[in-house]
C-alpha cells in the first residue's frame, strides 16, 4: 500500500471527526438532551449494542469512509504525520462514526448537565477546549476555530433555539425513534424521509451525522434532496446537512462540482434578497473558490513531512503551471497530480498580496472540468442562433474539432459511472438533436478509464493522424515523441532521398492491415484475385470472371448491409442513432488514436443548453425508484431512467439511450407501421426473435404506462419515445410533468399513450401477450403503491421553494398520492387497470395530439 | 527591367522635377561611399547615421552606381555599414533597428543589381568580406531571429520579416543566392513557426512567414540537404500547423472573394450579361476572365506542407467558418491595423477566445473547400504560362491528398458533408451552373467533380496533356481507394463516365494534332483502365446494383468511341514505329470493354428486332444488359488498383525548379518584395496595386492602417507616391 494514500486517508478521517463533534455541540444538543433525561440503562444497552458492532462495521465494505479494510487500522509508525496530529486522538475509535457520535453525544450529555445546573444559555466554547486528551477512544472535541473555517455563522445563537425548542418536546417518542434510527433498516431513503419531515433538531443534526455512516452513493442519489433541503428549509436541517456535504466536498471533486450545479439550479427560483438563497449560494461560492480542498491547511503541513508527495509531484514545473495565471484551463498542463496543484494553491494563498488572491476566482482544482462543461454550453449557445440543421451540424463539428486540441485533460462525463479522464471528441460523430428552437446535441466522447480521475495522471495527446504510424501496440511509447526524438528516427531509414523520406510510409498500401475483420473476410473473391494475381505477374495464365458473378456479389452485399437510415439532413440524428452501439464503438475505437488503450471507453452525452432538466432530473429519480421497487418486487416491468446532470437552471447533460431511434425516426424513415417494422427488424411472428422484442415491448409499455400514468407525463408524441433494437419502448422528454401540460389545448386526456400501432404489435387486444401487458400493469402499480412512500418523498422534498411548472398549483402531492389508490382493494385497481387500458386505447385525443404534432412539427 | 526604365520611374515617382534638396543623410552616404573610413572624422558617424531616416532609393542608387573600381575601393566602407547596420539591430532605440534593417535591405538588393551577372562569392565579398562573413550573417540572424521571437513591435517584426523575403527573392533563381547558405546554416525556422503558432502574430505576420517558409524550403532542395525540408516535415505542433492552415485558407479566401467579385462585376446589368453570353465564347480573352492574380506563392507553401508534413494533412478538414464577407468594389476595405487579415483570424483557442465570429451566414469551411474552389478557378484557364502552373500546382498538391489515407478518410466521411460551389466556366452548351442547391455531400464529390469538370472543359487544340494525366490519375487514386474500403459513394458517377468516354472521342478525333506532341495512348491508357476498375471491382465501391447495369449502358451506348479506338490503337500497334508499344498497351486494356460490346450489342439488336422497336428506351436496354450478365465472361486484369506513389523527384523537380526560378519569381517578388514607390514600374495596372509601400508605412505610423498585399486589388485610389515617400521619411 503507498503509505502517501495512508496518510491521506488518515487525514481525511482526521477531518471526519473535527466536523462530527462540532455539530454536536451545536444542533446536535437537543437529542442528547432528551436522551439524557431517559433513565440510564435506556442509553447503555445501545451503547454496548453499538460497540461491539462497531469493530466489524470498521471493515465492512458498506462503510462510508474510502477506507479500505487494510486501511482501516494502519500501524501508527508507518505514518508520520501522526505524530504530529495526534491531537486527534487514536484513528482506530475515530473510524467508526456511528460510535464516534455516540461518544460524542455522550460528551455533550454530559456538559450540558453542567450547564443546565449553571443555567447558562450557550456553550462556553473554552470549557471544550478541555475536552480533547489524547487519549484512545476519547473523541476529540474539536477547538471551535477548526469550525469556523465550516460555519462561519458560528454556532451559538442556533444552540440556544434548539435548546429552548427542546424543551417544549416529548422525549420518550424520541427514544423509540432513536431505536429506529440505530436499526439495521434504517437506510438512507427513511433518513432523507425523517430529514425532510422531522421538525425537531436533535433529530435533524443526528440524521445529519448519520449520513457519514451510507454508502456513498446511496446518498447520491438523494442528493438533489438533500440541498434542495439545504437551500430550502430551516437553518436546523441547513446545519446538520453541512458538515456532510463538505466532508464529501473535500474527498471528492465531482461531488463538489456536483453540489456547486445543484445548488446554483435550485437557487435560481428564489428571490435575490432572501436570507436562504444566500446560505445556498454562500456554500455554492465556498465550494467554487475551492476552499474546500482535499487537505485544507494541514496539506501543506502533510507535503512538508512526507516525501511521497513531493515525490509524487514533480515540484517545481508542476507548480509552475498551476501557478501560471491563465485562462484557457482544462488544458493537459494544468491538470497534473492534484497534490502538485494545490501545492501551487497554498503558495498562493501564503503570498502576501492579497490582491493576488482575490484575484484568483477560478480554483485549479475545479477549473478544467468547469472549463471543459462551459465551452460545451457555449457551443450550444452559439448553435442555437444557425438557422439551418445542416448550418448546425457543420458548425457543431468545426467547434468540437477545435475543442479536441485541449484533450487529454484532467475533464470527465458526469453521466459516467467510472472513473475516467476525456481523451478525444470524435468531432465528426457528433449530431445535433431534433428541435425547433434549441441546438441540444449529441456527443460521443472518448475516454480512457482510470483509477481515480483526480490522482490519476491525464494521459499524453496524440495527434489525430498519429494511428496510421503506430498500429501495433509495441510502438504505443513512440506516439508521444518529440519532434527532435523522431528526428532522429528520421536519420535511421536507409535509402531514402529527402522526398521519399518525407512519403516513407506506403499508406495506401497499410490499408489492408487496417481493415475490420469482417471487411477483408468478406473479400473473398475478385479483390483476394487481384492481390494474388499481382504477386504471380509472372504466370501468363489469365484468369476469367463472370460479370454475373461480379453483379450478383454487388447485389448481395448491398442487400446484407445492415439496414440504415437514410442520410437526411434534416434530421441528422437519425442515421448516428440508428447505427448499432457496438458498430460504432468498433468504428469509433479504429479512427482513434487512442483506440489502442486497453481502457479506452467510448461514451454518450447529449448536451442541452437553453433547457431547464431540474424535472428531468426528478423524473429520473423517480424512475429510478420505481425501476428499484420493481425489482425488489420482482415485477417484471422495464424501464430505462437514464442520467440526467443538471449544471444549472437552463442547461445539462443527458446520457443517451444507446441503440434506440424515436418512432417518429422509425416511421419516417421505414415508412412502415410498427408492427411491419419489428416484423422487418426482428423476423416473423413465430421467431425466437420477434417473440423476445415483442416481450421486450410488452414488459416497457407497462413499465412507462404505469409511470405515465402516476406522473402524468405529457406531449407524449411519437418523437418522444423511442424503440430500441430489442424491442423496447423508452419514453423520453420529461418536460411536462405532474401539474403541468403543454399549452393546455386539452389534448392528451388519457391515461397514458396506448395507440392502436402498440397495440397491434402486442398480438391485438385480445391477444395473450396484450392480458400480459394489463397483468402486469396491475402488479406494478401494486408494487408501486406498496413503496409509494419512497416515490412521494423525493417529489415532496423537490417541491420546496420550487417554481417548476410540474408543481403549479396547490394538489401536485395530493394528486400523486391519489395516483397510487392506497384505498383501493385489488380487485378494485385490477378494474382501475382495465378502466385506464380501455380508456387510453379508445382515447380519441391521443390519435388527435399525434395529428396535430404532425401538422405542426412534422412529427409522425 | 532596364536600368533606363528605372531612372524614368524614379524621376516621375518623385513627381517633381526638381532635385530634391540633399538631406543630411544623403550626405552621410555621400561619406561611406568616399573612400576614407568615414568614422575617422566623426566618431559618432554610425549612431548619427541610424538616427537618420533611411533614404533607400539614394543608398540603392548609389550602390547600383559604383563601377568595379570603386567597389574595390569602398569595399571597406560597405562592409563596415553592413556591420554597423547588424550591429544597429542590437539596439534598444527602435528607431535605429528601424533604420538598420531598411539599410539593409538596401545593401542586399542594391548589391545584387549591381552585380547580376557576379558571382555569390562577390556579393558576399562587397557585403561583408569573406573573412567575416560566416560571423556577421550568424549575427544577423540571432539578431532577427530575437526580434522576430521576442516582444518587440509588430511592425519591427513584420519589417524583419521583409527584409529576410527580400534576401531570399534577391535573384532571379533562388538557389543562385549564395548568402542563403548562411540562412541555412543559421535557421530561423523556429521563429517562423513561433509566429505561426500564435495567434495575433499570425493574424500580422502569417502570410510573409508561410511565403518565406516556402521560398527557404525550395532553396537548393534538389542539390544539397536543405534544413528546411527536414524541419518542416518533422512540426507535429498542432497550433503551429493550423497556424499555417490557417494563413494559407485565408489567403486562398481572399483570392476567391476577389475572383468572385470581379465576376459579379463584369456580370452586371443586363447587357454585359447578355454580351458575356455572347461573346465570352469568342472572346474569351484573358481580361475579360481572370484578372485576378494568381498566387503561386501561396499555393507553393500549401503543397510543401501537404507534400512534406504527414500532419499537415489534418489541419485541411480543420474547419473554420469561411471568411467571406461580401466587399463591394467600390469601398477598399483597408482594415485597422488589429486585423490585417481581413477579420480577426479564426482563433484556435476556444478558451482564449470562445465565441467564433457569430454570423449565420457564414458557412463553414476548412482549407480543403477553399483549396477546391480556388482550383476551380485557376483551372479555368490555363492558357497563360502563370496559371498552367498554378493548375499543375493544385493537381500535384490533389494527387499527395488523394495518396493520403487519412486525408482520403476524411474526404469519404459520410458526416463530413459540405456544399462545394465550384467555379465553372460559362460554355455554350450549357448554363452557368446555379451553386445553389449544391447538396451536401462528402468531400470527395466535389473533387470528382472538380476533375470531371476540368476533362469536359479543356479540350483543346493546345492541349494540356501534362494536367489530363494527373487529372485522370487523381481519379484513379481515389477509386483505389474507395475499392480497399469498400466504400460505395453516392456520386453520379455516370457524369464520370460520359465525360472520360468524350476524353477518348477527342484524343480520337485529334489524333494527329496530338500525337506530334504527346503520347496519347498513355492517357487513353489511364482513362481505359479507369473503366476497367469500374467493369472489374465495380462491386466493391459502386452504391447501388443499378449503377452497374449503367455502366453497361454507357459503354454499349457509346461503343462507337472505343470501337474506334480500338482500330486506331490497333493500327498503330501493328504499325513499326514509335508509339507500337503504348498503343499495344491500349488494345490489352480494352478486352473487356470489347468483351462488353460484343455481348451485349447483338442482344440488344436482337431485342429490337423481336420486339419490333426501332429505338430501345434506357430502361429496355438495361433490361436486356441485366437479363444477360452471366454468359458473359470476363478476364481479370493485373494491377488495375495499383498506381505509381508521387514523388517529386526526379520527375517534378524541372517543375518546381522553374517554379521558384525565373518566372515564378516575378510573381512571387510582386507580392512578397518590400519595395518602395519609387522603385516600382510596372507595366500592368493590376502590378501596381499588388505591391503596397503600406508595409512600410506602418512601421513609422500605426495609424495608417496596414494591408494584407493579397487585399490590394480593390484599392481604387493608389497612394500618391509624394505623401508616401514623405511617410517613408518620418
Amino acid at each position: 500500500m503507498n503509505p502517501n494514500t495512508g496518510s491521506v486517508r488518515l487525514d481525511r478521517r482526521l477531518r471526519t471527526i473535527t466536523n462530527r463533534p462540532v455539530r454536536l455541540s451545536g444542533g446536535g444538543w437537543s437529542l442528547l438532551a432528551a436522551m439524557m433525561t431517559d433513565p440510564q440503562d435506556d442509553l447503555s444497552p445501545a451503547r454496548s449494542e453499538q460497540n461491539s458492532p462497531s469493530l466489524s462495521v470498521c471493515s465492512s465494505p458498506s462503510q462510508s469512509l474510502p477506507s479500505t479494510p487494510s486501511s482501516c487500522c494502519p500501524p501508527r509508525p508507518a505514518s508520520p504525520p501522526l505524530g504530529v496530529i495526534n491531537e486527534g486522538g487514536g484513528e482506530l475509535s475515530l473510524v467508526i462514526d456511528p460510535e464516534v457520535a455516540q461518544r460524542a453525544c455522550h460528551e455533550v450529555l454530559q456538559k450540558v448537565k453542567l450547564r443546565q445546573v449553571d443555567a447558562s444559555a450557550g456553550p462556553a466554547p473554552g470549557s471544550q477546549h478541555n475536552g480533547p486528551s489524547p487519549d484512545r477512544g476519547v473523541p476529540a472535541i474539536k477547538p471551535p476555530q477548526i469550525r469556523e473555517e465550516d460555519d462561519p455563522e458560528g454556532p451559538a445563537p442556533s444552540s440556544v433555539k434548539s435548546a429552548r425548542r427542546h424543551q417544549r418536546h416529548n422525549p420518550s417518542k424520541q427514544s423509540w425513534l432513536l431505536r429506529l434510527f440505530e436499526s439495521k433498516l434504517f437506510d438512507v431513503s427513511m433518513a432523507i424521509s425523517y430529514l425532510h419531515s422531522s421538525k425537531e433538531p436533535g433529530v435533524q443534526a443526528y440524521i445529519g451525522n448519520r449520513l457519514f455512516s451510507f454508502p456513498h452513493d446511496d446518498v447520491d442519489f438523494y442528493l438533489p434532496q438533500l440541498l434542495n433541503m439545504y437551500i430550502h428549509m430551516d437553518e436546523d436541517v441547513g446545519d446538520a446537512i453541512k458538515p456532510y456535504l463538505v466532508h464529501r466536498c473535500r474527498q471528492s471533486i465531482s461531488f463538489s462540482l456536483q453540489c456547486a450545479w445543484l445548488l446554483g439550479a435550485y437557487s435560481s427560483d428564489m428571490h435575490i434578497s432572501t436570507q436562504r438563497h444566500s446560505r445556498g449560494s454562500k456554500l455554492r461560492k465556498l465550494i467554487l473558490s475551492d476552499e474546500l480542498k482535499p487537505s485544507g491547511p494541514r496539506a501543506r503541513r502533510e507535503l512538508t513531512l512526507t516525501p511521497f508527495c513531493l515525490a509524487a509531484a514533480p515540484g517545481g514545473p508542476a507548480a509552475d503551471h498551476g501557478l501560471s495565471p491563465s485562462k484557457r484551463t482544462h488544458q493537459r498542463s494544468k491538470s497534473d497530480a492534484t497534490v502538485s496543484i494545490s501545492l501551487s494553491s497554498n503558495l498562493k494563498r501564503t503570498a502576501s498580496n492579497p490582491k493576488v488572491e482575490s484575484s484568483q476566482d477560478e480554483p485549479v482544482r475545479l477549473a478544467p472540468q468547469r472549463e471543459f462543461m462551459k465551452s460545451l454550453m457555449g457551443i450550444g449557445k452559439r448553435l442555437a442562433t444557425l438557422p439551418t440543421k445542416e448550418q448546425k451540424t457543420q458548425r457543431l463539428i468545426s467547434e468540437l474539432s477545435l475543442l479536441n486540441h485541449k484533450l487529454p485533460a484532467r475533464v470527465w462525463l458526469p453521466t459516467a459511472a467510472f472513473d475516467h479522464h476525456v481523451v478525444r471528441v470524435p468531432h465528426t460523430q457528433a449530431v445535433v438533436l431534433n428541435s425547433k428552437d434549441k441546438a441540444p446535441y449529441l456527443i460521443y466522447v472518448e475516454v480512457l478509464e482510470c483509477e481515480n480521475f483526480e490522482t490519476s495522471s491525464v494521459p499524453m495527446r496524440i495527434p489525430e493522424n498519429r494511428i496510421r504510424s503506430t498500429r501495433s501496440v509495441e510502438n504505443l511509447p513512440d506516439c508521444g515523441m518529440m519532434a527532435e526524438q523522431r528526428a532522429g528516427s528520421f536519420s535511421v531509414v536507409p535509402n531514402y532521398d529527402n522526398d521519399d523520406e518525407a512519403w516513407s510510409v506506403d499508406d495506401i498500401g497499410e490499408l489492408q492491415v487496417e481493415l475490420p475483420e469482417g471487411h477483408t473476410n468478406s473479400c473473398d473473391n475478385i479483390s483476394q484475385f487481384s492481390v494474388d494475381s499481382i504477386t504471380s505477374l509472372d504466370s501468363k495464365e489469365p484468369v476469367f470472371i463472370a460479370a454475373g458473378d461480379i453483379r450478383r456479389r454487388l447485389s448481395e452485399q448491398l442487400a446484407q448491409a445492415p439496414t440504415t437510415f437514410r442520410r437526411d439532413p434534416e434530421d441528422p440524428s437519425a442515421v448516428a442513432l440508428k447505427e448499432p452501439w457496438e458498430e460504432k464503438v468498433r468504428r469509433i475505437r479504429e479512427g482513434s488514436p487512442y483506440g489502442h488503450f486497453p481502457t479506452w471507453r467510448l461514451l454518450s452525452v447529449i448536451v442541452k443548453c437553453g433547457d431547464d432538466l431540474r424535472q428531468e432530473l426528478l423524473a429520473f429519480q423517480v424512475l429510478q425508484q420505481l425501476k428499484s421497487i420493481w425489482e425488489q418486487e420482482r415485477v417484471p416491468l422495464w424501464i430505462r431512467p437514464y442520467k440526467i446532470v443538471v449544471l444549472s437552471a437552463d442547461s445539462g447533460m443527458i446520457e443517451p439511450v444507446v441503440n434506440a431511434v424515436s418512432i417518429h425516426q422509425v416511421k419516417k424513415q421505414s415508412q412502415l407501421s410498427l408492427l411491419d417494422y419489428f416484423l422487418q427488424e426482428h423476423g416473423t411472428p413465430t421467431t425466437e426473435n420477434f417473440l423476445s422484442a415483442q416481450r421486450n415491448f410488452v414488459r416497457s409499455c407497462a413499465g412507462y404506462s404505469l409511470i405515465c400514468y402516476l406522473l402524468q407525463v405529457k406531449d407524449r408524441h411519437n418523437g418522444n419515445i423511442l424503440l430500441d433494437a430489442d424491442g423496447h419502448i423508452i419514453h423520453i422528454d420529461f418536460g411536462f410533468i405532474l401539474s403541468s401540460s403543454p399549452r393546455n389545448l386539452g389534448f392528451e386526456t388519457s391515461a397514458f399513450k396506448l395507440t392502436a400501432e402498440f397495440v397491434e404489435v402486442m398480438g391485438g387486444p385480445d391477444g395473450d401477450m396484450f392480458n400480459y401487458y394489463r397483468m402486469l400493469m396491475l402488479q406494478g402499480l401494486i408494487a408501486a403503491r406498496k413503496h409509494m412512500d419512497r416515490v412521494l418523498q423525493i417529489v415532496e422534498i423537490m417541491q420546496q421553494g420550487s417554481q417548476l411548472p410540474c408543481f403549479h398549483g396547490s394538489s401536485t402531492m395530493r394528486g400523486l398520492k391519489e395516483r397510487f389508490h392506497m384505498s383501493l382493494t385489488e380487485e378494485q385497481l385490477q378494474l382501475l387497470v382495465d378502466q385506464l387500458v380501455d380508456g387510453s386505447m379508445r382515447s380519441l385525443t391521443t390519435k388527435l395530439y399525434d395529428g396535430f404534432q404532425y401538422l405542426t412539427n412534422g412529427i409522425m | 527591367m532596364s536600368q533606363v526604365e528605372k531612372k524614368a520611374g524614379l524621376l516621375r515617382r518623385t513627381s517633381s522635377s526638381k532635385k530634391p534638396l540633399k538631406e543630411k543623410v544623403v550626405l552621410m552616404y555621400d561619406e561611406i561611399f568616399a573612400k576614407e573610413d568615414p568614422a575617422k572624422n566623426n566618431p559618432r558617424f554610425w549612431d548619427e547615421l541610424f538616427l537618420m531616416k533611411v533614404n533607400l532609393e539614394y543608398l540603392e542608387s548609389k550602390l547600383e552606381s559604383v563601377n568595379g573600381e570603386e567597389v574595390q575601393r569602398i569595399q571597406d566602407n560597405i562592409n563596415s555599414l553592413f556591420h554597423h547596420c547588424v550591429q544597429a539591430l542590437g539596439e534598444e532605440h527602435q528607431i535605429k533597428v528601424v533604420n538598420a534593417l531598411q539599410t539593409l535591405c538596401a545593401l542586399f538588393r542594391g548589391v545584387h543589381q549591381k552585380n547580376k551577372s557576379a558571382s555569390g562569392f562577390d556579393i558576399i565579398n562587397m557585403l561583408m568580406g569573406f573573412d567575416k562573413a560566416e560571423r556577421r550573417m550568424k549575427d544577423l540572424m540571432e539578431r532577427l531571429d530575437s526580434l522576430l521571437c521576442g516582444d518587440s513591435s509588430e511592425s519591427l517584426k513584420s519589417l524583419c520579416l521583409k527584409l529576410l523575403l527580400c534576401l531570399v527573392t534577391v535573384t532571379d533563381n533562388i538557389s543562385q543566392n549564395t548568402i542563403l547558405e548562411y540562412v541555412m546554416i543559421n535557421s530561423i525556422f523556429e521563429a517562423i513557426l513561433q509566429i505561426l503558432s500564435d495567434p495575433s502574430s499570425r493574424g500580422q505576420h502569417g502570410y510573409d512567414a508561410v511565403v518565406l517558409l516556402a521560398l527557404l524550403v525550395n532553396y537548393r532542395k534538389y542539390e544539397s540537404v536543405n534544413p528546411y525540408i527536414v524541419k518542416l516535415s518533422i512540426v507535429d505542433d498542432e497550433p503551429t500547423l493550423d497556424g499555417m492552415g490557417v494563413v494559407l485558407h485565408q489567403a486562398l479566401t481572399e483570392y476567391n472573394r476577389q475572383y468572385k467579385d470581379k465576376e459579379e462585376e463584369n456580370q452586371g446589368g443586363f447587357f454585359s450579361t447578355l454580351t458575356s453570353m455572347v461573346g465570352s465564347m469568342f472572346i474569351a480573352d484573358v481580361d475579360e476572365k481572370l484578372s485576378v492574380q494568381t498566387n503561386e506563392a501561396i499555393l507553393l507553401a500549401l503543397y510543401e506542407a501537404v507534400h512534406l508534413n504527414r500532419n499537415f494533412i489534418t489541419v485541411l478538414a480543420q474547419s473554420h467558418p469561411e471568411i467571406d464577407i461580401p466587399v463591394t468594389p467600390s469601398t477598399p476595405t483597408p482594415t485597422t491595423p488589429t486585423t490585417p487579415l481581413g477579420t480577426t483570424p479564426p482563433s484556435l483557442d476556444v478558451m482564449n477566445n470562445p465565441e467564433l465570429p457569430l454570423d449565420p451566414n457564414l458557412q463553414t469551411s476548412n482549407l480543403l473547400i477553399t483549396f477546391l474552389k480556388y482550383a476551380s478557378i485557376v483551372m479555368q484557364d490555363t492558357k497563360d504560362e502563370h496559371r498552367l502552373n498554378s493548375a499543375r500546382l493544385c493537381l500535384i498538391i490533389l494527387t499527395c491528398i488523394a495518396e493520403d489515407q487519412y486525408a482520403d478518410a476524411f474526404l469519404h466521411d459520410d458526416n463530413i458533408n459540405f456544399r462545394v460551389s465550384l467555379h465553372r466556366m460559362p460554355m455554350r452548351h450549357r448554363k452557368k451552373a446555379a451553386g445553389k442547391n449544391i447538396p451536401s455531400r462528402p468531400l470527395v464529390c466535389a473533387v470528382l467533380d472538380l476533375m470531371v469538370e476540368f476533362i469536359v472543359t479543356h479540350m483543346m487544340k493546345d492541349f494540356p496533356m501534362d494536367l489530363y494525366l494527373r487529372c485522370v490519375q487523381i481519379i484513379h487514386k481515389l477509386l483505389c481507394y474507395q475499392k480497399k474500403c469498400r466504400i460505395r459513394l453516392h456520386y453520379t458517377w455516370r457524369e464520370l463516365w460520359s465525360a472520360l468516354i468524350n476524353l477518348l472521342k477527342f484524343l480520337l478525333s485529334n489524333e494527329t494534332t496530338l500525337l506530334a506532341k504527346h503520347n496519347i495512348f498513355h492517357l487513353a491508357l489511364l482513362v481505359v483502365n479507369l473503366f476497367n476498375m469500374f467493369i472489374t471491382y465495380g462491386d466493391t465501391f459502386l452504391p447501388t446494383s443499378n449503377s452497374y447495369d449503367e455502366l453497361y449502358y454507357e459503354i454499349v451506348r457509346m461503343h462507337q468511341v472505343f470501337d474506334n479506338l480500338y482500330c486506331m490503337v490497333l493500327r498503330v500497334s501493328t504499325n513499326t514505329g514509335q508509339w507500337k508499344e503504348a498503343a499495344s498497351k491500349v488494345t490489352h486494356a480494352l478486352v473487356n470493354i470489347r468483351a462488353i460490346i460484343n455481348h451485349f450489342n447483338p442482344k440488344i439488336e436482337s431485342y429490337a428486332a423481336v420486339n419490333h422497336i426501332s429505338q430501345l428506351s434506357e430502361e429496355q436496354v438495361l433490361e436486356v444488359v441485366r437479363s444477360n450478365y452471366d454468359t458473359l465472361t470476363l478476364k481479370l486484369q493485373d494491377g488495375l488498383d495499383q498506381f505509381e506513389r508521387y514523388s517529386e523527384q526526379p520527375k517534378e523537380a524541372a517543375f518546381f525548379k522553374e517554379l521558384v526560378g525565373d518566372p515564378m519569381r516575378s510573381s512571387l517578388s510582386l507580392l512578397i518584395q518590400p519595395r518602395y514607390p519609387s522603385r516600382f514600374s510596372f507595366p500592368r495596372p493590376s502590378c501596381h496595386s499588388l505591391i503596397s509601400p503600406s508595409v512600410f508605412l506602418t512601421i513609422h505610423s500605426s495609424a495608417v492602417p496596414s494591408v494584407h498585399p493579397l487585399s490590394f486589388h480593390h484599392r481604387s485610389i493608389r497612394p500618391q507616391p509624394v505623401s508616401l515617400l514623405f511617410l517613408l521619411r518620418l
